[in-house]
């Protein structure tokens, strides 16, 4: 007779226990993911169309309602790659992505009508070292691409001086490598993207 | 009487008692951020936040929770208030969430949350264990910023992304990078140890 | 670039150049402990590796085929952590039941990995990265691998330093940590070590 509370005790209660836990917890982080659902997709399109912006070279004020305002007026959405209109003619912004140390590095590249000079270049997502690859997301390593030519030659940090010369990242030589092959390869995939192979 | 207690439980963490240079609890996630100001102060608010509401909720539920399987339940709820963190990150300060990243989850594993838990908030009052956790929190933070401090200043001449130290600055590059971490944690360590055993022997 | 080599690739990476706790900091609060002894961290050491080349590709298997098809990803840190909790009560059964001498030497140490952040880190990584199945398997075994060498590493050192003249106020976790840090130094010296191109 005594058994019975023990068993319910030692085996069913804990079981309760930790299934109730666990479902109100559930409960509560699936109530507020989907409170807030729609603010992280508007954030994730707005990340998106900004790198695009970046990478078209145009100016926009870096709110959600600015970038929406800017992306609307001044890109055209074609078919796999946008387009915007440059002071030196049409400029083509192109979604790439190739391997990175640790994942895939996607980056989205612009280049001027003669289809080689870099109009702008902005990183949509990398799974890098945080602190050492993961800096090629700083303005200073990715604005270094504006206005030069394909193919690029990395040199060390703080030294790239000729038209076709980028600084790598101190530490980060392995993805500065994957980073660059990513670059040297944008021309070439720009052409067979808009040609729509 | 119960407000001496309730200082007593507020200063404790802060620093004799502090998480990270006595108790050395909490190293794993947040070392890795540390070297960004800005980035440092947002992993370790979360910290705080988590810490404080896993102590106090737990602390509701001491006298309901089965022993066997105690630590799952802390984990769970430690887990679950991580994940609003992450959440709301993402929803309301993206350019953070992304630069965070895993070390967001990562808060889930640091051995201070856990630590706590086990040893203020199973055994006191919800109030006061939300005290503590706050406060460890807050000792965990100031130690955290100072390294940080440190670590930009030295390794990029900024802080909080704003150029400090002239052009003549060469960056002591070795700072951000994974064993500036250690060393100056080390070095912090051993400074806090050599005045506070001078105390304790005079 | 050779697309079948990068499993093998990463599972070296994972090792030396991204060492989970040389590089990415995880783990450290048990190695920090532990590492007093050096028969200690040999076990605990294996039964790193035995839980992280186990549960990643099990959290790879969750991951895929219960949380994407629901869209229910924001729960994978409750849900990879059920996974580890009950895979190692699991284990640590089954050990006990079946073998004293193992569980004696291995077993006890399972409860304290439950909780080490490094097993957490790795599956949250490989969800991060987007590995494949097979990726994850040799993540997780690569970095428990690579857990097991610092450790040892580690326990070796601290073992000479006995006989060494350490300032009072440095003794215990603060010149582990310098230690540590030297090892890191080291470490990423092994950055050249595989060419890929």
């Amino acid at each position: 007779m005594n058994a019975q509370p023990t068993f319910y005790r030692e085996r069913i209660y804990p079981l309760l226990f930790m299934f109730i836990v666990t479902f109100l917890c559930i409960l509560l982080t699936a109530g507020i993911y989907l409170l807030t659902q729609d603010r992280a997709s508007a954030n994730e399109l707005s990340f998106t169309r900004r790198a695009i912006l970046q990478a078209g070279g145009v100016s926009f004020e870096n709110t959600t309602a600015g970038i929406e305002l800017a992306f609307n007026e001044k890109i055209v959405v074609e078919d796999g790659y946008y387009t915007t209109q440059g002071p030196e003619g049409t400029r083509y912004i192109i979604p790439l992505q190739g391997p990175g140390l640790w994942g895939t590095i996607a980056i989205m590249v612009g280049l001027e009508e003669d289809m080689k000079t870099f109009s702008g270049l902005a990183i949509v997502s990398q799974n890098e070292t945080p602190g050492l690859g993961a800096r090629i997301e700083e303005s200073w390593f990715t604005g270094q691409f504006q206005g030069k030519t394909a193919p690029f030659v990395m040199v060390e940090e703080g030294t790239a001086s000729a038209q076709n010369e980028v600084d790598a990242i101190t530490g980060a030589t392995r993805t500065s490598e994957y980073f660059l092959n990513l670059t040297n390869r944008a021309a070439d995939d720009a052409q067979s993207i808009i040609r729509g192979e | 009487m119960a407000k001496n207690t309730l200082r007593k439980t507020f200063l404790e963490p802060l620093g004799k008692n502090n998480p990270v240079f006595v108790q050395i609890l909490g190293i794993c996630s947040t070392l890795a951020v540390t070297n960004k100001l800005q980035n440092t102060l947002v992993m370790t608010l979360g910290v705080m936040f988590t810490t404080a509401l896993s102590s106090f909720t737990l602390s509701l539920l001491r006298n309901h929770i089965p022993s066997r399987i105690r630590m799952m339940v802390e984990t769970m709820i430690i887990a679950t208030f991580v994940i609003i963190v992450d959440i709301v990150l993402k929803a309301f300060y993206p350019e953070m969430w992304k630069q965070l990243g895993p070390y967001v989850g990562l808060i889930i594993t640091n051995c201070i949350i856990m630590g706590r838990v086990e040893a203020f908030a199973l055994q006191n009052k919800p109030m006061l264990s939300l005290v503590d956790g706050l406060a460890s929190g807050l000792g965990y933070t100031y130690v955290l910023l100072a390294i940080a401090f440190v670590r930009e200043l030295l390794g990029t001449g900024s802080l909080w992304g704003f150029r400090i130290l002239g052009s003549w600055w060469t960056n002591w590059s070795i700072m951000i990078m994974p064993p500036g971490g250690f060393f100056v944690l080390a070095i912090l360590i051993w400074v806090i140890r050599e005045t506070i055993m001078k105390e304790a022997k005079a | 670039m050779n697309e079948s080599m990068m499993p093998f690739a990463i599972f070296f990476a994972s090792i030396f150049t991204g060492n989970i706790l040389l590089t990415n900091y995880l783990g450290m609060c048990s190695f920090l402990s532990v590492s007093k002894e050096l028969k200690t961290s040999l076990g605990l050491g294996a039964a790193v590796i035995f839980v992280m080349a186990t549960t990643t590709p099990l959290n790879w298997l969750v991951y895929e085929y219960l949380l994407i098809p629901f869209g229910l990803e924001y729960l994978r840190f409750i849900v990879f952590i059920i996974v580890i909790a009950a895979f190692v009560q699991l284990t640590e059964m089954t050990i006990e039941r079946y073998s004293e001498p193992l569980y004696q030497s291995l077993g006890i140490f399972l409860p304290l990995i439950t909780v080490n952040c490094a097993i957490l880190g790795v599956s949250l990584f490989m969800v991060i990265r987007e590995y494949t199945f097979l990726t994850s398997f040799l993540f997780g075994l690569g970095s428990g691998i690579g857990w097991f060498i610092a450790i040892i590493a580690m326990a070796g050192i601290r073992q000479k330093m006995k006989n060494a003249n350490v300032p009072p106020a440095l003794e215990g976790p603060a010149i582990t940590l310098v230690i540590a840090g030297f090892m890191a130094m080291a470490f990423m010296g092994f950055s050249g070590m595989i060419a890929l191109s």
